[in-house]
């Protein structure tokens, strides 16, 4: 008998401490302080973000944010790796404390999300195939072409950016990540395969296959910019990171952390998170 | 946390278009199931040790790996050699060359359920095995395996979402896609098990209807 009672006092306390796990989702600064890390969401794709085959962190944004956690008080980051599209779900179901990851600032995110001020900018890039033989420069392009079948990483700004241009969606190929991507291309299930200037770079450099090119930037496509995402709800935390990032850009240590990337720390600064909310896409 | 029935019947048509998908794909898995495992089935009874022994050798390999694993290779591995499929066509025969190793099992114990004497009564008319075969074992062998095949194409339907890490667009798939770019996974992907459940029954009562009007015809 006593042994049930220990026992199910056991099993109430381990409720309790689920539930008072999910009560938690919600974080604020001081939280993310006594339990002494934040969790972040990442994708892998360098140089934004990039996991080593030992298990290791980096890349620009994860970097970017492991400092200003610090200086906040928050010593840890924990990241965890998502797709895109499932980022901001998942943070909004308190699986993530913030996303830095190079989600580049939309209007439909910006009013999903609290996002920081200006971390990272970049402009759009294809990687094709050896002197672009269905001669395609920009997105409209390949809506034009009825041929041409484009890939991008599923729920991010290339998916949405050739959906918006008329490209139908049997001819949009959601790509689960580089590597199959320029596989894909490489095996000609794809014409094209669409991502940021920089992660294309660094693909086309590891892949070192001299049968693709690149074509940078995108005709027509504007330059994005990210920032770390938190929940609508967390706002004095993101206005707190925001804080930090304003010290660590005016102290040179921001251009010192991104640039060896090849981000450029004067885009990011020469914009606003307001500017990249709010501009016509 | 709340139910939208607008946004429901905004992304029906795209559920309904991954369905079709979803349809198509366990028809022609299945197709291709029913026939390459009656194929492997004759075949690994094969009076020649090598053919029985390697057919044999064969399905232990592709019932004992992942088919998530399979897919992969036939979509990813199998170009580097020349072969290059559509997601679809790579996922159909992935996933109905998997399942033809179970159905085999089912068609070899049909097989041998059809006593010994039929084929001694088949020998003694003097029909050829080719004849034997198709006009004497298979029709009665044939019935009483249709409610396990049966059993092995929902299985099948169920396993269908794997097709998504493939590329096809599939039900899965398309939901993963308005997901992705709504920030909302509680319609769509409710939906999904509504599509799968929806279908399940109804196959269910399909095949009690095939298990009553066949499996017990001995009796």
């Amino acid at each position: 008998m006593k042994t049930r009672i220990l026992a199910s006092a056991v099993s109430i306390s381990v409720l309790a401490a689920i539930a008072g796990g999910i009560s938690a989702s919600a974080a604020d600064l001081k939280q993310l302080k006594e339990q002494g890390f934040a969790r972040i969401a990442i994708a892998n794709e360098p140089p934004y973000t990039a996991v080593g085959a030992d298990g290791k962190v980096s890349g620009a944004a994860p970097d970017v944010a492991r400092v200003i956690f610090e200086r906040l008080g928050i010593k840890e980051v924990v990241a965890s790796i998502s797709e895109y599209g499932a980022m901001i779900p998942g943070l909004q179901a308190g699986r993530h404390d913030a996303i830095t990851a190079g989600l580049f600032m939309k209007q439909e995110r910006c009013n999903a999300v609290a996002y920081s001020e200006p971390i990272l900018c970049d402009a759009e890039a294809f990687a094709l195939r050896k002197g672009n033989p269905l001669k395609l420069t920009s997105y409209k392009d390949i809506a034009n072409n009825t041929n041409a079948k484009i890939g991008a990483p599923g729920g991010g700004t290339e998916e949405k950016l050739a959906l918006q241009a008329g490209v139908p969606r049997e001819r949009v190929i959601v790509v689960p990540d580089g590597q199959s991507g320029i596989k894909m291309l490489q095996d000609g299930r794809i014409d094209v395969y669409s991502l940021p200037v920089l992660s294309i770079h660094d693909l086309l450099d590891k892949a070192k296959d001299p049968n693709l090119e690149v074509v940078a930037p995108v005709v027509g496509a504007p330059v994005y910019c990210d920032g770390a995402a938190f929940r609508k709800q967390d706002v004095a935390l993101r206005d707190a990171f925001d804080g930090e990032l304003k010290k660590l850009k005016e102290s040179g240590e921001f251009a010192k952390l991104i640039e060896p990337y090849g981000f450029s720390a004067k885009a990011a600064m020469s914009t606003t998170r307001d500017k990249q909310c709010t501009a016509a896409q | 946390m709340e139910w939208d029935w607008d946004f429901v019947w905004q992304i029906m048509p795209t559920l309904l278009e991954g369905f079709k998908i979803t349809l198509l794909a366990t028809v022609l898995g299945a197709a291709v199931a029913a026939v390459i495992g009656l194929g492997l089935a004759i075949v690994r009874r094969s009076p020649i040790t090598a053919v029985s022994r390697t057919v044999g050798f064969v399905s232990e390999f592709i019932r004992g790996t992942p088919l998530l694993v399979q897919l992969y290779f036939i979509f990813y591995v199998l170009p580097d050699i020349g072969i290059r499929l559509s997601p679809l066509v790579a996922g159909v025969i992935g996933i109905g060359v998997h399942y033809a190793t179970y159905t085999a099992e089912v068609y070899r114990a049909g097989i041998e359920n059809v006593p010994r004497g039929q084929w001694e009564a088949a020998k003694a008319a003097n029909l050829t095995t080719r004849q034997a075969w198709i006009h004497v074992i298979l029709p009665q062998a044939v019935p009483p395996m249709i409610p396990a095949l049966a059993n092995y194409f929902i299985a099948m339907f169920k396993e269908t979402p794997l097709l998504s890490a493939i590329t096809v667009l599939e039900l899965m798939n398309q939901a993963k896609s308005i997901a992705n770019s709504n920030y909302r996974y509680i319609e769509p992907m409710t939906l999904v098990g509504v599509f799968f459940l929806v279908v399940s029954l109804i196959s269910v009562l399909g095949l009690r209807w095939l298990e009553e009007r066949y499996a017990r015809m001995d009796d």
